[in-house]
């Protein structure tokens, strides 16, 4: 995706430097309605792939439907490497797959990924919400209210990792389905499915302060093993899935995102629109004052607007 | 000449294709609210927003514009002349919004939670904004109406049998809701401009989100800006398209001066529109993707082009002048807006896996024309039995 | 009151001895650590600190070998880098180690793991010996995983794999490239609840099947001339003498083990190599040879003493290893085509019979210089020295054989 290369390089700048002036623009002294986001705990989860260490077993895929209760299937059937030939996607069965890559390094040990939801630091999925079904919570995990989602799909149409997906052939309580990093196993003192069941603790849980310590040793201490690149440092603000591999990133089909947060400019634009109810109420005076000014220069003006200057004080719950 | 109901039958052979087209459209509904979505549409896990979110409502949206333009024209800026077009406008503005709050109750999942975002808020929502301000705008859109419900009511209340005994005490109420609304009117009129305004910009700021998953050509952080402007360039260009249609329809003589006028005033109005879409091209140095002419350029460019050419042709002073070029240059702009917000919200959508194209099904497509047939329909109804369209008495 | 002093005095003296006599766990920490400047709590806290600590220094170790600070604290360490190449002290035979090691502790949804130790330890020699899996092992015993792998996956210290990962990364590295099937219970595992608990006997006194090893290996190189290389493998072996270690020291299993399947033994990968690491294995011994004595237009011919040096090896000589002659240092020496080359001297009870002469009975009770002239043996003896009328080849003092 040619366009994808475009936007991180040239267009970037230019797209911020626009997206600083419209914000700016729109802003009105900088009188933003800030969100009360429940402040990130220092203890956050941090969760490392290290696709040089995950051999593919799927066992992860198994556990996390297991724990989630969708249909599974013997665990041994997970030992099929059909699945492979083709590139997957985390779906309503499945919440997290595992797929495979060429190791030019060495054919006989191929990469592979796991893919899941990322957890963002900055979720564009919970400022997209419409009625904030979708929450960040304070350990780092995004998670899904079942009772509040409206169904709309705002979400997926935000996440810059195409992560949550929807029950399409569900007429009644269609569900978005995504990884929920397991809190109800995690609410009991348990570890996420797929971290628990890895063989080779290619995931790697943990604080994410000292999960990204780690990452960082492993990077430094095999330098011919990795690439120097975390990827979920810096992606769209940060993630709490965090990757390691030794090929680059979008060889391994991991979308090539900037250090911006996703819902940034949009909240920026929004809270622009919405200063505190600033511009509307200032719009709705103006308006109302050329409205009189109108009337008032017409001496056999039309017979509709009877009142006086409307008072802008009293159209507040506007 | 004064607003009066149209003494028209209902019934003509237009009206039959167009019901049969509604059928058509409610069938595949009920296949939708039966089986869900992804059995009447070729949405998936990719492509989350499809024909009834870009065309169904964002396109409702921004052609119910003709509301809140007229409204400010004629109310606030009190030009009076143009007072004969502010009904046929609020009824296209109401039954537009109807049209789209039906659309959002189909599209969404879980349509019987529609009343949610009213007590669970999330002010981060572009949609959220959207979601509200369309709510409050149509209830306000249906108060704007309401004097022309009492209007048809008051002095002519006749109940059948033994209702009769109500026919007073409801004539004596309607006149009391036409007083009190007209002594209050204007504090909806300028609740409804400041409405519009509010989430026809907010419905660009719904596709910023989606970051590199849009196409640069349509990907600016200046699209509210841009919507906003589109919303306000194709008001008139709608009210000329439907007073046209409706005065063909109904063999009425079509209000040529006004309509002209209306004409003259988009060519500012689309001007400035062009300029901003334009510039931002300029400035963001997209027009290498337009440069490209594959389908997605080529989308970009008639988009830009249909409305260039009715930039062009209104332009000329000919075009004014002529119902036929008139109404010509008005459905360019309004298939130019069209385009535009069919590109933002699905040709532009691009996601980094996507495997298949997303083109509309045949159940989408029979859904949308389905609940425009009967828009329509309504809208024919309405303007027979109420007096909405002003012309002279027969 | 001023007798108090007679009873204070005596008191302080002897708790000062005793306090000398039995001062704490001094004797085990001086065992291990050389550092008199600090007292003896101090002393103890460092033991203890050391003791638990995943560093496990087991054995008497200078400071200086971790520590670059003349002071190490607890939160200024300042340490070296890792210096385990040098301390690093487990080098057994497989014999001495276990023959199977079970693996349990922690089976979920499989059972345990009978792991056949020998046979892994026996072909370890070739990559690199035992410390390719008993890596970090530093002074002292071979230690379990689970004195620096953490049980628990949810810890403290995320820089170690836990145990359970501890393990699988040991096995999968070689177990994935040799086998690319994904199923636990192929090879190492059962399911648990599928009947038998763990493969209990399968692997008792295993030992890694006998190599099949080649005999001469025919190489064709890209370049123009001198195109072929011949390898006589077998060569190697019986007539040098050389161990599969001398050459295979750092091979991975995959070497041999490699293919799709498990099981499919002897197919060979090959890996692009660089000129470098072509060369390396012959290089050792052959580090002075022209280019030409391996590469060559057609196949080489196996060795052959009498081809290349003209000496035909009979009957004792054919007997004798090479070492005898041309000595234990590799590349071997030279020897000339002489018997006091190797027999420097001859004495009185030489049987001259083993040259190949059997002397007439009038020369037996002659002594070697009457005539090996000089005691040059290397000389055949003329007969005109002694004899006026007798000249060699054509009369001779005994029988050849």
């Amino acid at each position: 995706m040619i366009y994808i290369e475009h936007m991180n390089n040239i267009d970037r700048r230019n797209f911020l430097k626009t997206a600083a002036i419209g914000a700016a623009s729109l802003t009105l002294g900088s009188a933003t309605v800030k969100a009360a986001d429940k402040p990130l705990s220092d203890d956050r989860i941090g969760i490392l792939v290290d696709t040089t260490a995950c051999v593919g077993c799927r066992h992860c895929e198994w556990a996390c439907r297991t724990a989630h209760g969708l249909p599974a299937g013997e665990l041994e059937s997970y030992s099929d490497n059909s699945v492979f030939k083709e590139y997957r996607r985390p779906g309503n069965e499945a919440l997290t797959v595992v797929n495979e890559f060429e190791n030019e390094k060495n054919p006989l040990l191929p990469v592979f990924v796991k893919s899941q939801c990322m957890h963002c630091e900055k979720p564009a999925c919970v400022s997209a919400c419409i009625v904030g079904a979708l929450t960040k919570n304070e350990d780092g995990s995004v998670t899904w209210n079942d009772d509040k989602c409206i169904g709309c799909r705002y979400c997926m149409v935000a996440c810059q990792f195409q992560i949550p997906t929807y029950e399409w052939q569900k007429s009644i309580d269609p569900h978005i389905m995504k990884c929920d990093l397991c809190s109800e196993r995690r609410s009991n003192g348990k570890l996420p499915a797929c971290i628990e069941i890895c063989p080779n603790e290619a995931l790697l849980f943990g604080k994410r302060s000292d999960v990204l310590k780690a990452a960082k040793n492993k990077i430094k201490r095999k330098p011919d093993t990795y690439i120097n690149h975390i990827y979920g440092e810096h992606e769209v603000g940060g993630t709490t899935w965090m990757y390691i591999a030794g090929k680059k990133f979008d060889k391994l089909k991991m979308p090539p995102l900037g250090t911006a947060t996703a819902p940034g400019i949009s909240e920026a634009i929004q809270h622009g629109i919405f200063a505190y109810f600033v511009p509307p109420v200032t719009l709705f005076a103006l308006l109302g004052t050329m409205m009189w000014v109108t009337k008032w220069k017409k001496t056999n003006g039309s017979d509709e607007p009877k009142g006086k200057l409307p008072d802008v004080n009293d159209e507040k719950e506007k | 000449m004064k607003p009066l109901p149209v003494k028209k039958n209902f019934f003509s052979l237009g009206v039959i294709v167009l019901a049969v087209l509604a059928v058509n459209g409610l069938a595949f509904l009920s296949i939708r609210f039966y089986s869900g979505l992804g059995a009447v549409t070729n949405l998936d896990n990719q492509t989350p927003w499809g024909l009834w979110i870009g065309v169904d409502v964002a396109a409702g949206v921004a052609l119910a514009a003709g509301g809140f333009t007229s409204a400010a024209l004629a109310h606030v800026f009190h030009r009076e002349s143009y007072h004969a077009i502010v009904r046929p406008a609020l009824l296209t503005a109401m039954l537009g919004y109807t049209f789209v709050a039906f659309a959002v109750c189909i599209d969404i999942g879980r349509f019987y939670y529609i009343w949610h975002p009213l007590i669970m808020w999330n002010g981060n929502s572009a949609l959220f904004e959207v979601g509200i301000c369309v709510m409050i705008y149509m209830t306000v859109l249906y108060i704007e109406f309401l004097p022309i419900v009492t209007e048809r009511f008051i002095g002519k209340v006749n109940f059948p049998g033994a209702l009769a005994a109500f026919n007073k005490p409801v004539d004596a109420l309607l006149k009391l809701l036409d007083r009190g609304l007209s002594k209050t009117m204007f504090v909806f009129i300028i609740a409804g401009v400041v409405l519009s305004t509010l989430h026809q910009s907010s419905l660009g700021t719904l596709m910023v989100i989606a970051g590199q998953k849009m196409h640069p050509l349509w990907q600016t952080p200046v699209l509210p800006l841009l919507f906003l402007l589109s919303a306000i360039a194709v008001g008139f260009p709608m009210i000329i398209f439907e007073s046209l249609i409706a005065s063909k329809s109904f063999r009425l003589k079509p209000e040529m001066k006004i309509l002209s006028n209306l004409g003259s005033m988009t060519v500012p109005l689309l001007g400035i529109y062009l300029a901003f879409k334009l510039g931002d091209m300029f400035i963001r140095e997209t027009f290498i993707y337009a440069a490209k002419f594959d389908y997605t350029a080529w989308m970009f460019l008639s988009e830009i082009g249909l409305l260039l050419l009715a930039f062009l042709m209104l332009l000329s002073r000919k075009t004014s002048g002529s119902p036929a070029m008139l109404f010509t240059a008005a459905s360019l702009i309004i298939a130019g807006v069209l385009l535009n917000r069919f590109n933002n919200f699905i040709t532009a959508y691009k996601p980094f896996y996507d495997t298949v194209t997303y083109y509309p099904s045949i159940g989408e497509i029979s859904v949308t024309i389905g609940c425009i047939a009967l828009l329509v329909l309504i809208y024919r109804f309405i303007v027979i039995y109420f007096p909405v369209i002003s012309h002279e008495k027969k | 009151m001023k007798k108090i002093h007679f009873i204070l005095i005596p008191i302080v003296f002897f708790g000062y001895v005793l306090s000398k006599v039995f001062q704490p766990d001094s004797e085990s920490v001086k065992d291990k650590f050389t550092v008199e400047s600090i007292s003896s709590t101090e002393q103890n806290e460092m033991k203890k600190f050391h003791d638990n600590s995943s560093l496990r220094v087991t054995q008497k170790l200078n400071c200086k070998s971790c520590h670059s600070s003349e002071y190490p604290t607890k939160d200024d360490p300042g340490l070296l880098g890792c210096p385990r190449s040098e301390m690093i002290s487990v080098y057994h035979s497989p014999e001495e180690g276990p023959e199977t090691v079970l693996i349990n502790e922690m089976s979920d949804y499989y059972s345990g793991v009978e792991f056949p130790h020998k046979v892994h330890a026996e072909m370890s020699e070739m990559s690199g010996g035992c410390t390719g899996c008993h890596h970090y092992n530093t002074t002292g015993p071979v230690l379990n995983c689970r004195k620096c792998h953490e049980s628990s996956r949810s810890r403290e210290d995320v820089s170690l794999p836990d145990l359970k990962a501890a393990y699988h990364r040991q096995c999968m590295t070689c177990h994935k490239q040799w086998s690319n099937d994904n199923g636990c219970s192929t090879q190492c595992h059962t399911r648990k609840g599928s009947g038998s608990i763990i493969n209990t006997g399968t692997s008792k006194n295993k030992t890694h099947p006998a190599l099949n090893l080649p005999t001469k290996l025919v190489w064709e190189t890209n370049s123009k001339t001198n195109k072929i290389v011949t390898f006589f493998h077998d060569e190697h072996i019986n007539k040098f003498n050389l161990s599969c270690t001398s050459c295979h020291n750092q091979e991975s299993c995959i070497k041999c083990h490699a293919g799709k399947n498990r099981g499919d033994i002897g197919k060979l990968s090959r890996k692009e190599k660089s000129i470098e690491e072509h060369h390396q294995p012959c290089a050792n011994c052959h580090f002075g040879n022209s280019c030409q004595k391996c590469h060559r237009d057609k196949e080489m011919l196996s060795f052959d003493h009498a081809r290349s040096s003209g000496w035909v090896l009979k009957s004792y000589h054919a007997k004798v290893s090479c070492t005898k002659c041309h000595g234990t240092k590799m590349p071997y020496r030279k020897v000339e085509h002489k018997c006091v080359t190797c027999h420097k001297s001859f004495s009185a009870e030489f049987d001259h019979k083993l040259a190949g002469f059997t002397f007439s009975e009038g020369h037996t009770g002659l002594e070697c210089k009457n005539c090996h002239s000089g005691g040059d043996f290397t000389k055949t003896p003329v007969c005109t020295d002694c004899h006026d009328d007798k000249s060699f080849p054509q009369d001779l003092p005994g029988t050849r054989k």
